[in-house]
């Protein structure tokens, strides 16, 4: 009885150790900006709550990124000498997000409006806000927004012939990222979808109808090879399963004919 | 043809006498029960194992350079390529499943008990030494799940005082998981540890023989062990049933089962013993979020983490092992019906409960 009562000390000892898990999510150590500016009302304070919804939060670009300064210092971080931009002019937006952007910038200088930039025209911020940085998107392209500056129905036109290739593109892209969780390898499909999806971003700031038209009918052309390249594998997955189909309802037939033939045994 | 063969062979090596004594001769008890084929599951397990891995070896290349590629190639470029690694992934799940169903009928039914010692030690280091060579084979596609998984459970052992570090630095051939970490897992994997297994299941069924097969608690008015340590005595089973055909059709059958629901998990569910991050090559640069370990070391994974520190984790699994490991010698009580021991059902139904418990709640945090 004492061995038996041993025995269970020994095992139910382990938990009076127990401690509760400690939290293991690991977060983003605020920057100096962050720090002082969150606690600021209005005018100041207001960018950071927006920065928070915004894509740049969600890919960790903070306000330096942008801003330039030095986010660990707090008495230095809106020098100059530390790279400290601030805001910068109207005019001079695009070239500001154009340093990341580059490919999107040279778009929007060709484009309508950035040929109206300084003269009235849109810059980055009109469509995509500022510290609240909506990702690019169709859904950018809405009535509301466009007829501040103009009539809805051009844009209206081209957002209907891009949304179609859009749409194809995310479905294209989930199916190549569900391929690849489960080890096909998708490198050369992946990058060919990367380029097809490049050549489709250029026309975010296109405002001609018809080469918009015209390229989002090339771009279908190649999306059309990519879904044949996946349908062959679909259907290889589902050959599989017929197969595998097959495999086990016969390992469960000889289960159960084994069993039988014992039976006649006992 | 096949009767010229027969008496061919029986005529040179007698193998008509064999079989009698091994097959049809060979008695077991009347009240034997299904859970007894396991051992036969894990050594057809065992064999699809070494086959596979065997196949594998023709493609894989074990260089931190090339093994993600040749993985890659394997399941995409050779012909049932896919197959054989999924069987291998799969397989060495089953693997542990079916020794931990294996292990637990030994413990109900206090099979483990004299003289059946050393049958429960050399079964027990065979689950540690299954579990190793899972854990070796892990790092083997070099990707980013093997990689920090490896680097978590290696860095474990870290806490060990005084020879951590060195002890760290000697699994990893370095201060970091890397090329030499690979080179020295695959040894174990490939080399090392399948021949300790094959000898250890050698042992095993060698004690098997010569104890005699344990006949089951249930269904008898006296359950107590009937060993007496006087001399060497085999427990027959005069009156039993033959081994062939009778038992041998329930190891078929049981094999069959078993083949059902591993095809099933390796045409329906392949992605069961992988994450995402299985298919993304190595970044010692780049730590993933969540990395866990394999479902049969969440538990221990999980002890790790609640216990105020490292050492006392390590050590609270290390006497927790060998308390198991040693438990014919301290259990020495005659009985061996569950129902007639409510103290050792109580603890078995406890510990069972609380790995579960510890492997979901490391699996969930």
């Amino acid at each position: 009885m004492i061995r038996k009562n041993i025995l269970a000390i020994l095992l139910l000892a382990p938990l009076l150790f127990l401690k509760p898990a400690a939290a293991t999510a690991l977060e983003q150590p605020e920057t100096v900006c962050i720090q002082c500016h969150g606690s600021m009302p209005d005018r100041l304070g207001a960018p950071v709550n927006l920065w928070r919804g915004s894509i740049h939060a969600e890919n960790g670009i903070s306000c330096n990124g942008c801003h330039g300064g030095d986010p660990k210092d707090a008495a230095n971080a809106m020098s100059p000498q530390r790279g400290f931009l601030g805001a910068p002019k109207e005019k001079d937006i695009p070239a500001f997000c154009g340093r990341c952007h580059p490919g999107v910038y040279k778009d929007y200088l060709a484009s309508a409006h950035g040929r109206a930039l300084g003269a009235g025209g849109p810059t980055c911020v009109t469509c995509h806000s500022n510290h609240q940085v909506v990702k690019a998107s169709l859904a950018l392209i809405n009535e509301k927004s466009c007829t501040r500056c103009h009539s809805f129905e051009r844009a209206k036109t081209i957002r209907d012939a891009m949304s179609g290739t859009e749409a194809r593109i995310v479905g294209i892209s989930g199916r190549i990222a569900q391929f690849q969780v489960s080890g096909v390898d998708t490198e050369k499909m992946g990058k060919a979808l990367f380029s097809v999806r490049n050549r489709f971003h250029t026309l975010f700031h296109d405002v001609d109808v018809n080469r918009v038209k015209n390229e989002s009918a090339a771009i279908n052309k190649e999306l059309d090879k990519l879904d044949a390249a996946l349908k062959v594998i679909d259907d290889e997955h589902a050959r599989r399963r017929v197969v595998g189909g097959i495999a086990v309802a016969f390992a469960v037939l000889l289960a159960i004919l084994f069993h039988l033939m014992k039976k006649t045994y006992d | 043809m096949l009767n010229r063969l027969y008496r061919w062979l029986d005529l040179r090596y007698g193998i008509g006498e064999i079989a009698e004594k091994e097959l049809t001769g060979y008695l077991l008890p009347r009240n034997i029960n299904e859970w007894y084929s396991l051992g036969s599951v894990l050594l057809v397990i065992f064999a699809i194992q070494v086959v596979t891995g065997m196949l594998l070896m023709i493609y894989y290349v074990p260089d931190a350079d090339k093994a993600f590629k040749s993985v890659s190639f394997i399941m995409n470029e050779v012909p049932f390529g896919w197959f054989i690694r999924l069987c291998h992934a799969v397989g060495s799940n089953m693997m542990v499943a079916v020794l931990l169903l294996h292990m637990f009928s030994t413990l109900m039914m206090g099979s483990y008990k004299a003289p059946r010692e050393l049958n429960w030690v050399t079964g027990f280091t065979l689950f540690a030494l299954v579990q190793g060579i899972s854990l070796t084979g892990y790092l083997a596609p070099w990707s980013q799940l093997s990689f920090w998984a490896t680097t978590v459970a290696t860095n474990s052992v870290s806490a060990i005082p005084v020879l951590g570090p060195t002890l760290v630095e000697f699994l990893r051939g370095g201060k970091l998981v890397g090329p030499a970490t690979l080179g020295r897992f695959f040894a174990l994997h490939a080399a090392v540890l399948p021949v300790v297994i094959a000898a250890l299941i050698g042992a095993h069924l060698f004690f098997l023989k010569r104890t005699g097969i344990s006949a089951p608690p249930f269904g008898k008015d006296e359950t107590a062990n009937p060993f007496e340590a006087r001399e060497y005595h085999y427990q027959g089973h005069p009156g039993g049933i033959p081994f062939f055909p009778n038992y041998a059709l329930q190891d078929l059958s049981s094999i069959s089962i078993y083949f059902a629901v591993f095809l099933a998990v390796v045409f329906f569910w392949p992605n069961m013993p992988f994450t995402p991050d299985a298919f993304v090559p190595a970044d010692p640069f780049k730590t993933p979020a969540h990395i866990k370990p394999e479902w049969y070391f969440l538990a221990n994974y999980q002890t790790l983490k609640i216990f105020p520190s490292e050492l006392l984790g390590l050590s609270v699994q290390a006497a927790a092992m060998t308390f198991l490991a040693l438990l014919p010698f301290i259990d020495r009580s005659p009985e061996r019906h569950p129902l007639k021991r409510p103290l050792f059902l109580t603890l078995v139904i406890a510990g069972i409960l609380l790995w579960i418990a510890l492997s979901v709640w490391g699996h969930l945090s």
